[in-house]
């Protein structure tokens, strides 16, 4: 199946990355995997666009970031979902909701 | 808090950038190799992985590129690209960043000084513990006229004992004079502040050595007591700790010092080189004269958390007991209180208050200048703003260069006006006269460094908002066009042309306030004294009590000393008077005349003490009988003689001569009942700008008094009279020290001191921004004339006169300035009435002044357009018509 064009996915991209980190913190890695996986393989972002990203949701304050090493010993950046990070989880996917269902809508009605 | 901490992420990012970026390169090549191994384990060879990892990734440059634009925060990147560019267009037209710069500085520079001046006497606070809670608590009397008044000292301690809301209350004055300091090097006049012993401790101010007054001090001890300033400590003693304890003697009394005050504390004033306890009789307390004798300036201190209005009330219930329990003193005494720095501020606010507004309108005129030049900056790059915004460039992005250029100039210029302040501020405190801004010297702090940087930042704003917003309305069409001629847009003349008509309207406020001042001055100055100050030298000698104890011993000095003056080559008469004209009035009292009907009194006479011969030496006329003589002896009839203004207001149609006048209110036996003799022309007493105040002379032959300003006239220089003087009293007695020695014409000069360093001051900064104006009518008249130059030279060549061109350019420029002067003459009307109490003879919307001003800046405009519109007359027909 063809990926959706990479647009939509840009701007989806942000909610994504919070959506996976509410069930722990992880890695740049890491979480492209997660997403990867979890969409069965039909959200094949560009690994390069995640890093953007996450310097974006800093910047808002929704995640935060520390070095720590791996289980094989190795050092990466975690990421971590703040106090606010959680509470825009929760509005941002309402929002997303609410966008899918009037294209959906729309795409019925034509 | 997110916003916090996304803020903190986005400081970091930019402040580390190299940090940042190193940890990013540190980020994907973990992901890269995670993916690698990922890939290996998918069964591919560790070359494919990697290479499917890099293309999975997507392009290493495109993310580290986009990551950057995210944290780099676009308008703090493109204001320090902004900034770079206006330092490298200052460096390459170097002049017009200078002529701005220093504009700016000149404005920044005025301000900084006068709001230093205003921080350190208005804003800041009195440098003692809590001085919110001290109050100057004052004495008024609706009948005698009195308003925030010296206190009767038993007043001040029944306010003391019965206000429940004061913690503590003192009184001190240091009005009464000066003292001889000896055996301390040679002799020397101090001036000393006598205090009650509570003094130091109400104030919550410490000793740097030794201590302060204790309570009991505030009456007679065995042992008399000072503290000394830290001035006269390092200036007389040599800054020697091993002086508590010494004796030294103050009009040859001695007194011990017992304590040295912290360099710094100039409480009531600067002035004041020594304090001493009053040191009073305890008996004196059930005394009349202890209610009586108002000369107390009375600081409380309020309980800790008690309001105001509190403390208010309960002084109002005491006063009002007062007035009922002591009717011979306290009838229609009334008190009240104000908050210590508001009275000591007192009337310096309005004149500093006033020289802000001054120096604002100044930086205001400085900044229309800056923004005409940051305007014909903006029209030389016509051009390339035209093709930017052709190119896509945003306006908002046009505007935000103009303004950050606007910024990096007046930060540039206000830092040079730091500087100029900083030496302004030196030249204040140089020029002010003694004791008018109460403090002598104002540092810069924080307070002052952030007004200055509010202002530097305003301005930056005020003068690049006209660049800015013109570089934004542009269309790039027309701009293309019409930079094509290099030349500049219409809509850019105007806003050159409006900021010129401001300039001019704002120099004429400042110039019209300046006008009044000076006139102002004027008239004082023609006021007539009361007596012919030229040729008159005047000092003041003190006698030290110790050695003088007697009336007979001060009066044969005095005899002597006057005998001997007159001896000095070029001496044409010496006398004697206690206090100078001038410089202050002494006491006044109530006064009753033998005759009027019971009851009927007469208050606030002014007191003075002459020698015979004193109004011949100065000249003041003697309208009806006669001047004292020796022989009106202190066993004989007590005389005096009352002045014009007495005479007229309290013996309107009769002859004062003979009459008898007492100097109580309700005369006893005890009153002394004085002959008038004589009625002398009025003098002023205190200030030219006040009416001569109704006043009586007392002879020293009767009235003996230890400290006399002697009056010397010559016919030469009275300045050279002075060493020969000096040489006098040092002959007769060497432990006498002279002060103040100066001519009565300084003496008239120091009593408008204050007039005149305001108008110095306020003619300077007005000088200064009509010379911005003109500068700044020439400016705009010279690119005209360039600008035209091609249509003047068509004009000529169709036959016009040079004359009519010339008229031309000339008619222009006052179409600018007459407008500017329309405005502001609108202006300087609703504003000058500011200055009202600052006026002497002439009304805040003097005519003179408002045609006068007007006059003048119109010829200084005609004068500096003559340049440009000859410029323009000569221009050559046929090169003109060529550079097409």
């Amino acid at each position: 199946m063809q990926p959706p064009s990479s647009d939509v996915l840009r701007g989806t991209l942000d909610l994504l990355i919070l959506k996976t980190l509410t069930l722990e913190p992880m890695h740049g890695w890491g979480i492209g995997q997660r997403i990867q996986q979890l969409s069965r393989g039909v959200l094949d972002a560009n690994q390069g666009s995640l890093y953007p990203a996450f310097q974006r949701l800093e910047q808002k304050g929704w995640i935060d970031s520390e070095w720590r090493t791996t289980e094989n010993n190795r050092r990466a950046k975690y990421y971590r979902l703040t106090t606010a990070g959680r509470r825009a989880v929760g509005t941002e996917a309402a929002s997303w909701r609410r966008y899918v269902e009037a294209v959906e809508f729309i795409l019925q009605t034509t | 808090m997110s916003a916090i901490k996304g803020l903190a992420a986005r400081m970091r990012a930019l402040l580390f950038r190299r940090a940042t970026e190193q940890a990013l390169d540190d980020e994907i090549r973990f992901h890269l190799e995670q993916e690698a191994t990922k890939n290996e384990a998918l069964g591919m060879s560790p070359d494919a992985a990697r290479r499917q990892a890099l293309v999975q990734f997507g392009g290493l440059a495109q993310a580290r590129e986009a990551h950057h634009d995210v944290y780099a925060a676009r308008p703090v990147e493109d204001a320090v690209a902004d900034a770079r560019y206006t330092l490298r267009t200052m460096r390459r037209t170097p002049a017009l960043a200078i002529a701005a710069v220093l504009t700016l500085a000149l404005g920044v520079g005025a301000n900084t000084a006068i709001f230093s001046a205003v921080n350190a006497v208005v804003v800041r606070p009195l440098p003692y513990p809590n001085p919110q809670q001290l109050y100057m608590v004052w004495e008024e009397n609706p009948e005698k006229g009195w308003y925030k008044e010296v206190a009767a000292p038993a007043n001040m301690l029944d306010w003391r004992e019965q206000v429940d809301a004061f913690a503590d209350v003192m009184g001190y004055t240091d009005m009464f004079g000066t003292s001889t300091l000896t055996k301390a090097g040679e002799p020397v006049v101090v001036k000393p502040a006598l205090t009650t012993g509570n003094f130091f401790s109400v104030l919550g101010a410490r000793p740097a050595l030794g201590r302060t007054f204790t309570d009991a001090e505030t009456w007679r001890t065995d042992q008399a007591v000072t503290v000394l300033s830290h001035r006269l400590w390092r200036d007389r003693f040599g800054s020697d700790r091993n002086v508590i304890g010494r004796t030294i003697e103050l009009d040859g009394n001695p007194v011990q010092i017992v304590g040295v005050m912290p360099d710094g504390f100039a409480y009531p004033s600067e002035r004041i080189d020594l304090w001493r306890p009053w040191g009073w009789l305890p008996v004196s307390r059930e005394q009349t004269s202890f209610r009586r004798a108002h000369f107390l300036s009375v600081v409380a201190r309020l309980k800790p958390g008690v309001p105001e209005t509190v403390a208010n009330a309960q002084l109002q219930a005491v006063a009002a007991r007062l007035e009922r329990d002591y009717p011979a003193t306290n009838v229609r005494m009334g008190a009240g209180m104000t908050p210590l720095h508001e009275f000591l501020v007192g009337d310096t606010r309005l004149p500093l208050l006033i020289l802000l507004g001054a120096v604002g309108l100044l930086l205001l005129i400085a900044c229309a200048n800056v923004g005409n030049l940051m305007l014909v900056k903006a029209a030389g790059r016509e051009r390339e703003a035209a093709l930017r915004l052709a190119l896509g460039a945003g306006r908002s992005r046009l505007v935000r260069q103009a303004l950050t250029e606007s910024l990096v100039m007046s930060l540039a210029g206000g830092a040079a006006g730091v500087a100029l302040g900083w030496w302004g501020t030196r030249v204040l405190q140089a020029l002010q006269p003694p004791g008018m801004l109460r403090v002598s010297t104002f540092e810069f702090d924080w307070m002052v460094l952030a007004y200055v940087l509010v202002i530097t930042t305003v301005s930056g704003l005020l003068f690049g908002i006209a660049p800015a917003l013109w570089s934004s309305r542009r269309s790039p069409q027309d701009a293309l066009k019409e930079g094509g001629r290099g030349g500049e847009s219409r809509r850019m003349r105007r806003w050159g042309e409006r900021l010129v008509v401001a300039e001019v309207a704002l120099a004429l406020v400042l110039s019209i306030g300046a006008g009044l001042l000076v006139r102002s001055l004027l008239q004082l100055q023609h006021v007539d004294p009361g007596f012919d100050p030229n040729g008159v030298l005047a000092a003041r000698i003190s006698l030290p009590d110790g050695r003088y104890d007697t009336d007979e011993k001060t009066t044969a000095f005095f005899a002597r000393l006057t005998e001997r003056m007159r001896g000095i080559p070029g001496v044409e008469g010496v006398a004697g008077v206690s206090p100078l004209s001038l410089t202050g009035t002494g006491y006044t009292s109530d006064f009753t005349v033998a005759g009027w009907p019971a009851g009927t009194y007469g208050s606030e006479v002014t007191h003075r003490r002459v020698t015979p011969g004193y109004f011949q030496v100065m000249r003041t006329p003697l309208i009806r009988g006669r001047d004292f003589t020796a022989s009106d002896r202190p066993d004989g009839p007590q005389v005096v003689i009352i002045n014009e203004a007495f005479a007229r207001k309290h013996f309107q149609g009769q002859d004062p001569i003979g009459q008898r006048i007492a100097f109580d209110r309700v005369p006893d036996s005890t009153s002394t009942w004085n002959t008038i003799i004589g009625v002398v022309g009025s003098e002023h007493q205190s200030k030219l700008s006040l009416a001569p105040e109704i006043e009586v002379f007392e002879p020293t032959t009767q009235s003996a008094t230890g400290g006399l300003s002697l009056v010397i006239r010559t016919p030469g220089n009275p300045a050279s009279l002075g060493p020969a003087v000096r040489r006098v009293v040092a002959d007769l007695d060497p432990a006498l020290a002279l002060e103040s020695v100066r001519t009565m014409n300084d003496v008239r000069a120091a009593s408008l001191a204050r007039e005149r360093f305001l108008t110095t001051l306020l003619l300077v900064f007005a000088g200064v921004g009509l010379a911005l104006a003109i500068v700044g009518v020439y400016g705009v008249m010279a690119q005209m004339a360039r600008r035209r130059v091609r249509e003047m030279g068509i004009r000529l060549a169709l036959g016009a006169q040079a004359n009519d061109v010339r008229w031309l350019v000339v008619r222009n420029g006052l179409r600018l300035v007459v407008s500017g002067l329309a405005i502001g003459i609108v202006a300087a009307f609703l504003t000058t009435r500011t200055m009202q109490a600052l006026l002497f003879g002439v009304a805040p919307t003097d005519p003179l002044t408002f045609v006068a001003v007007p006059v003048v800046l119109i010829v200084t405009a005609v004068v500096a357009t003559w340049v440009p519109a000859t410029f323009a007359s000569r221009a050559d027909p046929a090169s003109a018509l060529r550079s097409e």
